[in-house]
């Protein structure tokens, strides 16, 4: 009982104990903010990981492709745990930007958009269908132009009216259905938080008429769509618009809806040849999309599965020399599975596909020649774990690097309390000696310092994870008041990192598992005190000048 | 000073038991090393003390005397000889014994048995107080009872503690001072909560090391008249002192020279 007395008035009395005590805090708050934003980038990561491809992966990393997918994705759709399969082509090309003199290489992705979306939530990643909800399409489409609508507003700056600007159906419904749902949603959020604002909308906004998400070419007629139809093309975010350090995107005037890019591609044979004849296709620019993953939103476009199989010529054909059928390919398959399908079970989901698409490809039925079925063999099935694991792995090595360092840093804290607590032992030399001399053990004044220390530790603790909570929770708000001096003094540089905010959620784990690891850290660094302590003689200690 | 004129006489040095003391020491060598230096502080000392006997032992300054209380304090070891109490010894054989400290000596028996003794059996006084200034007068005169006991057995006798360490306070005419700390009192009022903390657990010897050495006269004199009234209700008590003077409150005084009784 005595021990647990003196420490507590110890820990009143000697005010010293509060450096140490602040060394734990700072440390604990250091290390769980590190763990917290370095981990809350991990899941972010994973998460988008996850979403981006489907939960299973079966590809044979080769542009050439493979073939008998139909068969395939028609053999594993039948399985209860299959909730969506899809073929995708990956392949790479030239895009060339409408009157300008840029052209930039992308890899190109050939999908069916609405098995793509069951897969992935891809719709959700787009830009014009939040605004347009069912307008986003690749299949040929007109190019909207923005025009006069045929009644008048008055401006509300001279007051003179004014015929304020249109969409053309099915645009200008679909826009006022997305407002009615905002406005039914509650939510506090402008309509559109993302963009910066263009020159229309500006205008828009002073003169009081209607504003508009995303950039249209303005014609001072009737609204209208015009053009030839042409196949759609989703292009990444970042290609067709330029990431504001704040985060919001900023659209360039001369990259309106519905214009005209160009693809430059070359097709790959079954038995691997290039062609050397690049095939060069026009779409129209539906939409853009942002995944979140700055390698993905800057390099990709995507177009129709169909139309690309076709222009890489992977579709199914006759073979010239023997009249044979060539089977058409495709580059990937994306698999998604039921919600409860646990990682265990996702793995031998994967083996089992693997041995169903052998199969397949393997019965003489199938047709396939030599080519072909070297294609088939390298065909691997993948769990989204292990399809990432280059991106996935390295940052939570990273993580694991830096709470180390941050850890190995707080090894100050321990040296500290060392320090601290040796001086207390020396300065209470003979209140050692005063407890031995009534019966107190070596074991049991030792055992006053390291209960001081674990306190220490434990109040650290305590408010080190307070602080770090209420740091990480509000770490979004610091960084910007930090701005609002200068900004320069921006942390989390928007253009670099792919996510929007700095991750800032904290474990409850991480706080528990900081914690503990405080509390005995600054318990082993009262290990020496303590052991000083015990070991003094009691009279040399009540002799003690 | 003294009411009785103390007698003086030598030791049994022969090391048979006496039946009739409470504390018995045989033998006792005492040596510390000081660098190069052996100092032999104490050499074959023998002594005996009776239950409710106070013994006085003078010597001059470094001849010993705290050292020797100290060994019959069980606060320090021989490095020969034996100490009784109750007829049981007090330290190890000496072919095993240690006088340095180890955290694992608490797995000793015989460490167990000193730190027992001077948890319950002995309590002690000593010339610079030494009271706790972190702690109130109260708290420090508790502060062995708390020593005593295990946690639990104290939240089931804190209250019983409290009113023991109250009831001796008044007895040293501190009652009214019990939340004051040490650095409040005068130095003969710190020299009595000392005796009060000696005496809370009701301790079979009172070990006194010069109590009244940093004392003035008038207080010197109160405290002798404390342990002098304590000693009359049949505390045994041992004191050190080089003072004739404070010595005579004693029923006998043994003299100690160059280490030896």
């Amino acid at each position: 009982m005595y021990k647990l007395f003196l420490t507590l008035r110890y820990l009143r009395s000697r005010k010293i104990a509060y450096f140490a005590m602040a060394a734990v805090t700072l440390c604990v708050a250091m290390v769980l903010i590190v763990m917290s934003v370095m981990g809350g980038w991990l899941d972010q990561l994973m998460w988008r990981a996850k979403n981006l491809l489907g939960d299973v992966i079966v590809e044979n990393r080769s542009y050439t492709g493979f073939p008998m997918y139909e068969e395939f994705i028609a053999e594993i759709s039948r399985w209860d745990e299959i909730t969506q399969a899809t073929p995708v082509i990956h392949t790479l090309g030239m895009l060339r930007f409408p009157d300008q003199p840029i052209t930039r290489t992308v890899s190109v992705v050939g999908i069916r958009l609405d098995e793509a979306d069951r897969v992935t939530d891809f719709r959700g990643s787009l830009f014009y269908e939040k605004f347009y909800p069912g307008t986003t399409t690749l299949a040929p489409a007109r190019r909207p132009l923005l025009g006069l609508a045929d009644t008048t507003l008055n401006s509300a700056v001279d007051g003179q009216p004014f015929r304020p600007p249109a969409l053309p159906e099915p645009y200008a419904g679909a826009l006022r259905e997305a407002r009615r749902r905002h406005a039914e949603s509650g939510s506090s959020e402008p309509f559109d938080p993302q963009s910066t604002e263009t020159e229309t909308n500006r205008v828009m906004r002073e003169w009081g008429g209607p504003q508009f998400p995303g950039v249209f070419e303005f014609v001072p007629s009737e609204p209208v769509l015009t053009g030839e139809p042409l196949p759609g093309m989703i292009i990444g975010r970042d290609i067709v618009a330029r990431r504001e350090s704040d985060g919001r995107y900023h659209r360039f005037s001369w990259l309106p809806k519905g214009i005209n890019f160009s693809l430059t591609l070359w097709a790959t044979s079954d038995s691997g040849m290039v062609d050397v004849t690049p095939t060069i296709a026009h779409f129209r620019y539906v939409d853009d999309s942002r995944t979140g993953i700055y390698d993905i939103d800057s390099r990709h476009v995507y177009v129709e599965f169909e139309r690309l199989q076709q222009l890489l010529r992977m579709e199914e054909g006759e073979r010239v020399d023997d009249g044979g059928r060539i089977a058409a390919r495709c580059s990937q398959i994306q698999v998604k599975v039921r919600e409860d399908v646990t990682d265990e079970a996702l793995l031998a989901l994967t083996q089992r596909m693997e041995a169903v698409y052998q199969r397949i490809t393997q019965d003489p039925e199938a047709g396939l020649d030599v080519d072909e079925l070297q294609m088939a063999a390298s065909v691997e099935a993948k769990t989204w774990q292990q399809s990432q694991a280059h991106i996935i792995g390295p940052v939570q090595k990273e993580k694991m690097l830096v709470t180390l360092l941050f850890g190995i840093i707080s090894l100050v804290a321990v040296a500290l309390i060392l320090c601290i607590l040796y001086m207390i032992v020396l300065q209470k030399t003979r209140d050692i000696g005063i407890i031995k001399s009534i019966g107190g053990s070596a074991s049991g004044v030792a055992s006053i310092f390291v209960l001081y220390g674990a306190f220490v530790g434990l109040v650290g603790a305590i408010f080190g994870t307070g602080l770090g909570y209420v740091f990480i929770t509000n770490i979004n708000e610091i960084q910007d008041w930090l701005i609002s001096w200068r900004e320069d003094w921006r942390i989390w540089d928007l253009q670099v990192y792919s996510f929007d905010r700095i991750p800032d959620q904290m474990k409850v784990w991480d706080a528990i598992i900081v914690g503990v690891i405080g509390v005995a850290a600054s318990t082993i660094g009262s290990l020496v005190a303590a052991w000083r302590a015990g070991t003094m003689h009691p009279v040399e200690a009540l002799r003690y000048e | 000073m003294s009411n009785a004129a103390p007698t003086t006489r030598p030791e049994d040095t022969t090391g048979a038991a006496n039946p009739d003391a409470l504390l018995q020491a045989d033998g006792i060598h005492r040596t510390y090393q000081l660098g190069q230096v052996k100092l032999n502080v104490l050499t074959d000392c023998s002594l005996h003390v009776a239950d409710g006997e106070f013994v006085g032992i003078m010597g001059k300054s470094g001849s010993g005397k705290s050292t020797l209380l100290h060994v019959l304090g069980a606060l320090d070891v021989p490095q020969r000889g034996q100490v009784r109490f109750d007829g049981q010894d007090v330290f190890a054989p000496e072919s095993a014994r240690r006088t340095a400290i180890r955290l694992l000596d608490f797995l000793s028996p015989f460490e167990k048995r000193r730190n027992g003794l001077r948890r319950r059996q002995f309590g002690f006084v000593f010339q610079f107080y030494h009271l706790l200034p972190e702690l109130s007068v109260l708290e420090n005169v508790l502060l062995p009872r708390m020593v005593a006991a295990s946690t639990r057995a104290w939240f089931a006798r804190r209250e019983a503690a409290r009113q023991d360490a109250a009831a001796i306070l008044e007895r040293v005419g501190l009652g009214e001072r019990m939340k004051h700390r040490p650095n409040e009192l005068s130095g003969g009022e710190r020299q009595r909560v000392a005796i009060a903390r000696a005496l809370v657990h009701k301790p079979r010897i009172l070990f006194a090391d010069e109590p009244t050495g940093n004392l003035d006269a008038a207080a010197g004199r109160k405290i002798m008249e404390l342990l002098s009234g304590l000693h009359k209700e049949g505390q045994t008590i041992v004191m050190v002192t080089h003072d004739p003077g404070v010595a005579e409150f004693a029923d006998r005084v043994l003299t100690l020279e160059r280490g030896k009784l």
